[in-house]
Order: C-alpha cells, then sequence, then structure tokens
C-alpha cells in the first residue's frame, strides 16, 4: 500500500468546495453543446447562469442549518427541514398579507416559528437523548400536521410587492436580489463558523464531544442552540421560497429535504461531524440545482433526474473519502 | 484430572519495549500459584501468553511436559484453559445466559437448546447463591448489572468450558468480601478437582489467604518462586523491587520538600466519595507536586474527574479558600483548574481538527467577536514553542503528530490559561523518553512559578522521582501517605499492595517512620533532617535473591 501511494500526490490540492465549483462550471460549459443550449450565444448564456444561481439559493439557504446540525456531530441531522420551511411560508403568507408594512413582522415570525421548532428539536436531542434522525423526523411530522389543521381553515394571505421585489427581481446590474442576499448571507455564515467561539465549539462537540466537554464547552448547550438556530435558518428559507413563488402549498418544503443533505455532502462536509463549510454547501447547492436543471432542460423524465442526482452524489462522496484515505 | 503448564524463560517484545525478558511460570493439579508483581511487572502480559491472546517471542510453554504453540485465544481454550478477566469480556446488550455460553452454545438439532442452557445457568448462578442480589437470573441483561455481578458471570463463563487450568487476573477485585469467600470455596473444590489456577492479585491478604506457591515478576524477569508458607509479606514486597534504581530516566528535579508550608492552600478535600471512591481527604499547597500514586483502578481517576467537575461527587471541596462543587468541568475551569486526562484521543484532543485550535479550544472567549485569528495564533505559536513541539505548521491536524508531540498540545492548551491547579491523569502515558524529560523540566518549572499540581502516575519512578509527596490509594481511599524518607521504591509498592502507614512503619530503613503520618508539611522542616543512616531506602529482604 505504502509503495502505491508513494507514486500519487500526497495531498490532492483541490478541497471539497473547490471540486464541486469546478464541476458546475465544467458541465454547464458542456450544456451549451445540447441541441438546445445556449450554443455561442454568450449573452443567453449568463442569463442561464444567473438564473440557475439564483434558483440555487433557496436551496442553499436552506442547506445552511443543515450544515451546522451536520458539524456538530453525534449522527446529526435535520429531517425537519421541510415541514419547517413549509410552516414558516404559511405564515409569513398569512402576516404579510399584501402589504409592505407587515413584511418585517412577518419575517420574524417565520424566523421564530422555525427557531422555536428547532429548539424542541435541540431539547429532544440534547436532554431527552433521542436520536436525532428520529426527534426531526418526529418533529416534522408533527409541523406536517399543524399546517394540514392550518389548511383546513382555508389560508388566506398574498405576498406583498416590496418582497416580491427584493427577492425575485433583479436589484442591480441584473443581478437578482436573492443572488445578493445569498452571498451576504454566506459571509456571515463564514464569520459564524470560522470566526466565533460558537463556530469553533461546533467543530469540537462534532469532532470529538468528550474533549470538548473537558475543555470546558458546554456541548448540551451547543447542541441545542445549534437545532434552534438550524430551524431559524429554515424559517428564513421559508420565507425566501415563499417570496420567490409567491403562493403556498402543502408540500412546497418537502422538495427541499433530501436535497439540502445532499448539498452538504457534495460540498464536502464530514457526514460524521467535525468537518465542513458553508461554502462547500454553497457549492453543493449549484451543483445539484444545476444538474436538475440541465435534465429537465433535456426534458429527461423525473426518473432519470433522481438516478442522476444519486449517482453524482455517490460518485463525489467516494471520491472525497479517498482523498481523506490518501492525507493519512 | 491432571494438568500441568509451564513457561520457560519467555520472552515478549512490544515494537522496541521489552515486556519480558525471562519470565517463568510452573502451575499443576491441584494448586493455586500466585503471580505476583509491581505495576509494568509484565504479570498481565503473561497471563495473556498462557491463555494465547498474545503470541511469544521467544521461549517455550509446555502444556503437560509437551511444547504448545497458542496461536490464538481458542487454541487455549480447546486445551482447557480459561481465564477471568478483569476487563471485562461480557457483551452488554446479551443476557447472562448467552454471555456465558456464547459461541459454545449447546445445540439440538442445530438450533440452541434453550432449556438445556437454561437448566446449565441456573446450575452455575447456583454457586454464588446468597452472594448476589436477585438481579443475577440467567435472562437479566449484562449491561444491567453492578460490577461485582458481571465479575461472577465472568467467573461462570470461564467455569462453563470445564477448564483444566483457569487463570484468575484480578478477578476479585471489583468483588465483596462475601463473594470473594465464595469464590475462594470454590477455588478450593476446583483444587479438589485436580484444577489448576494462576491467581493475579495486588491483594497481598488474599495471596496469603490462597496461593500455594508464588512466582515474582520484576521488569518481565522472573525473580523469585517458592512455597507461599515459607515467605513473608515484606520479603515478597523485597522481591518486587529492584535494589539500584541507578539507570532512571527520572531525576529529581527539585529540591525535596521545599518550603510549601508557608505557601498559600490551593485545593482541600474532604470526605471525597464516588462510586469508586470511599472517602478521600487531601491537602494540596500552591507549589507543590502531590503525587498519587497506586495500582491501576484504585480510584485515582474518578479523584481527578470528580475535582474537574465531570463525575458527580459528595463530600465537600475547597478551591483558593473558596467551597466549590463542579457539576461541569467548565466551571473548575473558571476557577483556575485544568485537566490532561488519561485517554489522549479519546478525551484530550480534536483529532480531525488542527493544531491551533487544539490549543485554542478553551481559550476561544478570549479573543473577541470576530475571532481575532492572528492573536490566536501568535499565542498558539508560543506555547507550540516553549514546549518544543515538532510540527509541520499550526494548520496542520494534531493526528499529524506523534504520541508525545500529540501530549503537548493537550498540555499547552492549559498552559495558555495559566491553571492555579493542575490535574494530570497519568499524562507519560505512551509518550517517549526524550518527550518525558522535558515534560518533567516543565512541571518543575510549573511548581516553582507557583502552580500546584496533582500527579497521578502508574510509573512509580516518576513518583518517586518528581514528587514531593506521595498519597498511595488502594481501594478508594488514601491508604498512605509517603514524604521525605518514607517516599522509597518498597514503601510505595507496599502500600500499593493495601499496607497502610502502619505496616510500614516497620521497615526497619525509615526510622523517621512518624514523620508521614503528620498531615502538615510545615512540621516536617523539624523532622526532615532524619537520623543517620536513613538515606536512600534499600528493600530490606535480599534472602530470596
Amino acid at each position: 500500500m505504502k509503495r502505491l501511494t508513494a507514486f500519487l500526490p500526497k495531498k490532492i490540492a483541490i478541497s471539497p468546495p473547490v471540486a464541486a465549483v469546478i464541476l458546475a462550471v465544467v458541465l454547464f460549459l458542456l450544456s451549451g453543446l445540447l441541441p438546445n443550449g445556449y450554443g455561442s450565444n454568450v449573452s443567453i448564456a449568463i442569463a442561464q447562469a444567473t438564473n440557475i444561481t439564483r434558483l440555487s439559493v433557496f436551496l442553499g439557504v436552506i442547506a445552511a442549518g443543515q450544515t451546522l446540525v451536520i458539524i456538530s456531530g453525534g449522527e446529526g441531522i435535520d429531517l425537519s427541514v421541510g415541514a419547517v420551511v413549509t410552516l414558516s411560508a404559511i405564515i409569513a403568507y398569512v402576516i404579510i398579507n399584501g402589504q409592505d408594512g407587515m413584511l418585517l413582522p412577518g419575517l420574524l415570525a417565520a424566523l421564530a416559528v422555525g427557531a422555536a421548532i428547532g429548539l424542541l428539536n435541540g431539547i429532544g436531542v440534547a436532554y431527552l437523548r433521542i436520536a436525532p434522525l428520529v426527534m426531526t423526523l418526529g418533529m416534522s411530522g408533527v409541523v406536517t400536521g399543524l399546517i394540514l389543521v392550518a389548511q383546513h381553515g382555508n389560508v388566506s394571505g398574498a405576498v406583498s410587492p416590496l418582497m416580491t421585489r427584493v427577492i425575485a427581481r433583479p436589484w442591480f446590474f441584473g443581478i437578482p436580489g436573492a443572488i445578493i442576499i445569498w452571498i451576504l448571507f454566506g459571509l456571515l455564515m463564514w464569520l459564524l463558523i470560522e470566526r466565533t467561539t460558537f463556530g469553533k465549539n461546533l467543530f469540537a462537540i462534532g469532532s470529538n464531544r468528550t474533549t470538548a466537554r473537558l475543555s470546558g464547552v458546554h456541548v448540551t448547550g451547543m447542541v441545542v442552540a445549534t437545532y434552534a438556530l438550524a430551524g431559524l435558518l429554515s424559517g428564513l428559507g421559508g420565507f425566501l421560497v415563499l417570496g420567490n413563488t409567491g403562493v403556498v402549498f402543502i408540500a412546497m418544503g418537502n422538495s427541499f429535504l433530501f436535497p439540502s443533505i445532499a448539498a452538504v455532502a457534495v460540498g464536502g462536509t464530514l457526514l460524521s461531524g467535525g468537518k465542513g463549510s458553508y461554502f462547500g454547501t454553497m457549492a453543493g447547492a449549484l451543483v445539484l440545482t444545476l444538474i436538475t436543471s440541465l435534465l429537465t432542460t433535456m426534458q429527461m423524465p423525473d426518473s432519470v433526474r433522481q438516478m442522476v442526482l444519486g449517482g453524482t452524489l455517490l460518485v463525489l462522496i467516494s471520491i472525497y473519502g479517498r482523498q481523506r484515505g490518501f492525507r493519512q | 484430572m491432571s494438568v500441568s503448564l509451564s513457561a520457560r524463560n519467555v520472552v515478549k517484545r512490544y515494537g522496541g519495549v521489552v515486556a519480558l525478558s525471562d519470565a517463568n511460570l510452573d502451575v499443576h493439579s491441584g494448586e493455586v500459584v500466585a503471580l505476583i508483581g509491581a505495576n509494568g511487572s509484565g504479570k498481565s502480559t503473561l497471563s495473556k501468553i498462557i491463555n494465547g491472546v498474545v503470541v511469544l517471542d521467544g521461549g517455550q510453554l509446555l502444556l503437560d511436559d509437551k511444547p504448545v504453540h497458542f496461536s490464538s485465544p481458542q487454541t487455549a481454550k480447546q486445551m482447557g484453559i480459561a481465564t477471568v478477566f478483569q476487563e471485562l469480556s461480557l457483551i452488554p446488550q446479551m443476557t447472562v445466559s448467552e454471555n456465558i455460553w456464547l459461541t459454545r452454545e449447546p445445540l439440538r438439532g442445530g438450533l440452541v437448546d434453550h432449556k438445556n442452557v437454561r437448566l446449565r445457568t441456573e446450575e452455575l448462578v447456583a454457586l454464588f447463591e446468597g452472594t448476589h442480589k436477585f438481579s443475577l437470573h440467567p435472562d437479566s441483561t449484562v449491561d444491567a448489572l453492578p460490577p461485582d455481578e458481571k465479575q461472577i458471570i465472568e467467573v461462570l463463563k470461564a467455569l462453563s468450558s470445564d477448564p483444566r487450568l483457569i487463570i484468575l487476573d484480578e478477578a476479585t477485585a471489583s468483588l465483596d468480601s462475601r463473594q470473594v469467600q465464595r469464590l475462594f470455596e470454590l477455588v478450593a473444590s476446583w483444587k479438589q478437582q485436580g484444577k489448576a489456577v494462576v491467581f493475579v492479585s495486588h491483594r497481598m491478604e488474599e495471596i496469603f489467604r490462597i496461593a500455594d506457591r508464588f512466582s515474582v515478576l520484576r521488569n518481565g524477569k522472573t525473580v523469585g518462586a517458592g512455597l507461599m508458607k515459607e515467605i513473608t509479606e515484606r520479603e515478597l514486597v523485597g522481591l518486587m523491587v529492584e535494589k539500584a534504581t541507578a539507570t532512571s530516566v527520572v531525576q529529581r528535579q527539585r529540591q525535596v520538600l521545599k518550603k510549601n508550608g508557608d505557601q498559600k492552600i490551593r485545593l482541600e478535600v474532604h470526605d471525597l466519595r464516588t462510586d469508586l471512591l470511599k472517602g478521600v481527604d487531601l491537602q494540596l499547597r500552591d507549589g507543590e507536586l502531590l503525587g498519587i500514586g497506586g495500582l491501576k483502578g484504585q480510584g485515582q481517576r474518578d479523584l481527578l474527574l470528580a475535582l474537574f467537575g465531570d463525575l458527580p461527587y459528595t463530600g465537600s471541596v475547597v478551591v483558593s479558600g473558596e467551597a466549590v462543587h463542579f457539576k461541569l468541568p467548565r466551571q473548575a475551569i473558571e476557577k483556575g483548574i485544568a485537566l490532561v486526562p488519561g485517554e489522549r484521543a479519546k478525551e484530550g484532543l480534536l483529532y480531525i481538527r488542527s493544531i491551533l485550535e487544539n490549543l485554542m479550544l478553551p481559550s476561544w472567549a478570549k479573543f473577541g467577536i470576530p475571532l481575532h485569528i492572528g492573536k490566536a495564533r501568535q499565542a498558539a505559536s508560543e506555547v507550540s514553542n516553549e514546549l518544543q513541539l515538532i510540527m509541520a505548521g499550526l494548520e496542520e491536524p494534531v493526528s499529524s503528530l506523534s504520541g508525545g508531540n500529540a501530549q503537548k498540545v493537550v498540555i499547552g492548551k492549559w498552559l495558555l490559561r495559566n491553571p492555579k491547579l493542575l490535574l494530570l491523569d497519568d499524562p507519560t502515558k505512551g509518550v517517549d523518553v526524550g518527550t518525558k524529560a522535558e515534560f518533567y523540566r516543565l512541571l518543575a518549572r510549573l511548581c516553582d512559578n507557583g502552580t500546584a499540581i496533582l500527579f497521578y502516575s502508574s510509573d512509580d519512578e516518576e513518583l518517586l522521582g518528581l514528587c514531593d509527596r506521595v498519597l498511595v490509594m488502594h481501594d478508594g481511599v488514601i491508604r498512605s501517605e509517603l514524604s521525605g524518607e518514607s517516599l522509597t521504591k518498597s514503601n510505595l509498592i507496599a502500600a500499593s499492595l493495601g499496607a497502610s502507614n502502619a505496616s510500614l512503619h516497620e521497615d526497619p530503613s525509615s526510622a523517621a517512620g512518624h514523620t508521614y503520618e503528620r498531615r502538615d508539611a510545615d512540621e516536617s522542616s523539624t523532622a526532615a533532617p532524619g537520623p543517620a543512616g536513613a538515606g536512600e531506602t534499600d528493600p530490606p529482604s535480599e534472602s530470596m535473591e
């Protein structure tokens, strides 16, 4: 084994997020060669790229909470994101009800509902020691039930004009507001993970909870805070999705659940926790959205799309695993 | 049934470390042989060679006078050799009967014969009837049982294969006196049936009660063997102790018994109790390096973890004159306490994270929001220079470091906080000699700067060479306190085996015997200049050499 690896580079320099971005760019360039692709028309190409990036924003923001939960380790995963996205969108929809003045209360309510559900998840995981998979799956069921009850009374509401303008329309140079929001959001996430005690402690509890505890980290507090924050970010995701679609429906968040986990994995975050980045997740969200929209453009049936997405995930993860092997 | 087993000139090396250089053991039908030795003398290696867990590098094993080679524990088991392990080999999720018969389940028509299993398990459990609570039932899950009952199941499991030779490796450590009594009655009946028993124990009293012959190991060499009735406890201890400890890595780094008396009391513990600790009292002054000795697993780890707030306890703890009761390590850390835990990889390091993050883990909060990474890196590189950390860079993962360097990181993260009280849980375990020497100098420097250090070590030489005072733990209590003239290797070993201060008085070479009963160090200034000839104590007995 030693002799074999001696001929290979000691450390593959490309980190997972960069690899994912390169993959996305290559895929996009290749897509121009498709029969109904953009061909040699640069302005159409740019418009397409912008649109795909804009679509990635919603998955990207929803996957941010997932990133935190997965980094926190302890088999951490949040299966309630889909339900939280739907519920917070519905609540914002009802509160805003077409008035620009109610935009902020609507946003705060969406965030608060998400945070509250996340807090319950965290308490269940940290104090009642329920496995995250079970806890968040159960919570997803409960929230879905709440949504059904709410929908029963026939939800009435509307998004406000300002909300649509901010999220769905371009701000300047034709760059949609969602993308600008995402870039700012990405910087804030980087600050949170890499430049705060919270972030450092998050990696610590993800890699070894005993060491973390014996080094003065309040492990249970960290776990609760992480799940609560993840819920809050799902609430933000729900708000943004609402701004894009302008309507609510019962299953609107469901389609984000598995992609949110896949985006984290494609971004190179260790599913066992302790290592990862939000930039990776952003790149992952881009790759997944790009593949989906390319396959849609190619008029592939849903079955093929699912297979290609699943296959891409497997190939990427196995490559990442191999890289780690080389380093040791 | 007859059996005889001999180990002749057994050699075993682990990498460069020689665990056994010339170990010998003879055991025959109908007798109990006690295998005795200090920490790290090679007792467990030798018993592992006999039961096939470890393969020997040199020498010979003779079973019934024929050379044998045990390539695996199964081979040894088939030859009729069974071991009662101290480190329990039970599967927690399985029931008592499943554990006992694992891999040897009685079958009927290819399926496990549950009726038979149950019957035979009940027969076995009945052997210990009356000494355990009702929970020891064939169908109870092992996980739910108290330690003593788990140990009983270990005994029953070994017994279930009807072995000819039984190795009891510290099998009495977690049993109460009634259970020990029953076990010894069983041992007597095994002797009558012609079984042979190897008894590995640290409890002198039990060795004298049950063994017919003894074999003493010292530094991997058998240094004495004979009949129990022809030797005294003191002579045995003498055999276990090396006479000249000239070539020791540890050199006394500091002037012994500096004037600690006028230093402030940093830590005062009274009647500390946990599951394992049965009332510990101690007092530690600033600038003092207080050693904790004793055999492994006598509660030393519990003591350190309880003081650090990681283990629930009762009793009173006073830190820096303030009564405290920590429920979380972070509370202890805020009071200036630091712990270097016993399992480096599992408890001390974030293996996949960088050296920088490992060093900074307890200190991030000092670097503001957003974190001032430049400052943190500077602080980390100062500490790593001070510790002479050999690394490719602060961003490299800790997993890239050697054992000694990784341990420096564990210590380094506390140095950044200037701890007032440092708790060390066997910190030099698995650390190379060069790093050990650096580490000793570091401890001396910390003490000189006024840090109070509580230092548990499984290496007796370290305690002798570094500490002003050593508290020897046995069975959850501090059995004796050694300092000054009484701090000798033979006293340390005798105390480890459960001898109290009173019996150490008999040591003729420690004429200044009364000094180790006092608890206050400043009284020692009058007693310490000891009587002539008290000097370095040699083991009292040379008769067996």
